[in-house]
C-alpha cells in the first residue's frame, strides 16, 4: 500500500514535470546551496559550543544570530529534497542510502531538540569564557557528525538508484 | 587550447591511475563527493558568511575586521579541500569536463571569486577603517559583498549543472 503511495507520487503532474525538464538539475543545485548554508550556519555553532572557534562571542549571541539562517536553509533544502524525492519516490524509499539518511535525520532533529529545550535552557548566560558543559559538547560533537554522515549518506543515494 | 588540454591529460598515466582509483575502491566517489559539498561549507562558512555580514543581512554582532582575521583560513581550507576531493574527476574524464560549458563557466567563476575574495580579505585587513559602516567606502565594500556572493553561489550551483548541461546548451 506504502509502495501505491509512492507511484502515486510519481505520477503526480508536478513530479512528472520536475523529472524531465531542467526543474530538476535547478532543484537540486539549490539543495546543495542550502545544505551547505546550512551545516555552515550549524558548524559555527557546535565548533564556538566545543570551545574550538568564535570564543570571544557567547554561544547565545552566535545561536541566536546563526539558528535563523540554518533554519531557513533546513526548509529551503526540505522543499528541495521533497521536490526531488516525488520523481522517483518509490525507488528512493527502498534504497538503503536513503533510508539511512532518514534515520539520520531523525537523530540530528532529536539532538538539535536536546540542545535546545534541555541544554541551552539552563545555560542562557553563557559568557564568551566560561567553558561549556560536558552534555553540550557532546551534544555539539554528535551534531556535527550527525549531519556529515547525513551528506554521505544523501550523496550516496545518487550512487545506488 | 581546452581541447588539447584535455587531449593530453586524456593520454596521460594520471587518467588511468584517476579513473582506476574511483572504480576500483567501493565508496570512494561519494566519499570525495562527501568532502567537497563540507569544503563548501568551508567556503559558506567563512566568505559567504563575511558577505552577508557586509550586506547587512547575518550576524550583526560580529565585527568585520575580526570575521576577515578568523575566516580567512576556512575559505583558504575550503578551496584546498574542494580542489583535492574534485580533482580525481576531472583527471579520469578529462575530455567529459573540458568540453562541458558548465564546466567552463563554473572555472571562471570560481577564478573572479577566489582573487576577489583575497583581495577583499586583504583591503580588509589593511584598512580597518573601511568597516565604519557610515563611511562612503563601506558602500564599496556592500558592492563587492554582493559580487562576491553572486559568484560563490554561482560556482556552487554551476557545479551541480556540468551532469545537467544538456538542458542549457544542446550538443550541436
Amino acid at each position: 500500500m506504502l509502495n501505491e503511495f509512492f507511484l502515486s507520487l510519481e505520477y503526480l503532474p508536478l513530479a512528472q514535470h520536475i523529472g524531465a525538464t531542467w526543474w530538476f538539475p535547478l532543484i537540486e543545485s539549490l539543495h546543495v546551496v542550502s545544505i551547505t548554508l546550512m551545516l555552515g550556519a550549524i558548524l559555527m555553532v557546535d565548533l564556538r559550543v566545543l570551545g574550538l572557534a568564535a570564543t570571544r562571542y557567547s554561544v547565545s549571541t552566535l545561536s541566536r544570530e546563526l539558528v535563523p539562517w540554518s533554519a531557513v536553509a533546513l526548509g529551503v533544502a526540505s522543499v528541495t529534497g521533497i521536490a526531488m524525492f516525488i520523481t522517483r519516490a518509490s525507488a528512493h524509499a527502498v534504497n538503503p542510502a536513503f533510508q539511512i539518511k532518514m534515520l539520520l535525520m531523525v537523530l540530528a532533529g532529536i539532538n538539535v531538540a536536546v540542545f535546545h529545550l534541555i541544554i541551552f535552557r539552563h545555560n542562557v548566560d553563557w559568557d564568551p569564557r566560561i567553558n561549556t558543559s560536558v552534555a553540550a559538547r557532546l551534544v555539539a560533537a554528535s551534531s556535527i557528525a550527525l549531519w556529515i554522515g547525513v551528506m554521505l549518506a544523501g550523496r550516496w543515494v545518487g550512487h545506488i538508484v | 587550447m581546452m581541447s588539447e588540454l584535455a587531449d593530453w591529460l586524456s593520454n596521460a598515466p594520471v587518467r588511468d591511475f584517476s579513473a582506476s582509483l574511483l572504480s576500483s575502491i567501493p565508496g570512494l566517489p561519494p566519499v570525495l563527493q562527501t568532502i567537497h559539498l563540507l569544503s563548501i561549507v568551508a567556503i559558506m562558512a567563512s566568505i559567504v558568511m563575511i558577505d552577508l555580514r557586509v550586506l547587512g543581512l547575518a550576524v550583526p554582532s560580529q565585527d568585520i575586521g575580526e570575521m576577515i582575521t578568523r575566516l580567512s583560513p576556512w575559505t583558504l581550507w575550503g578551496i584546498v579541500g574542494a580542489a583535492s576531493s574534485g580533482v580525481w574527476f576531472i583527471l579520469a574524464r578529462p575530455n567529459r569536463y573540458f568540453s562541458n560549458p558548465v564546466f567552463q563557466i563554473k572555472f571562471a567563476l570560481l577564478a573572479l571569486a577566489i582573487i576577489l575574495t583575497f583581495a577583499f580579505y586583504r583591503w580588509g585587513r589593511n584598512q580597518a577603517s573601511i568597516w565604519d559602516e557610515s563611511s562612503s567606502r563601506f558602500s564599496l565594500a556592500k558592492a563587492y559583498a554582493f559580487v562576491s556572493l553572486s559568484l560563490w553561489l554561482g560556482v556552487v550551483m554551476a557545479g551541480r549543472w556540468i551532469a545537467y548541461s544538456e538542458y542549457l546548451f544542446w550538443p550541436g
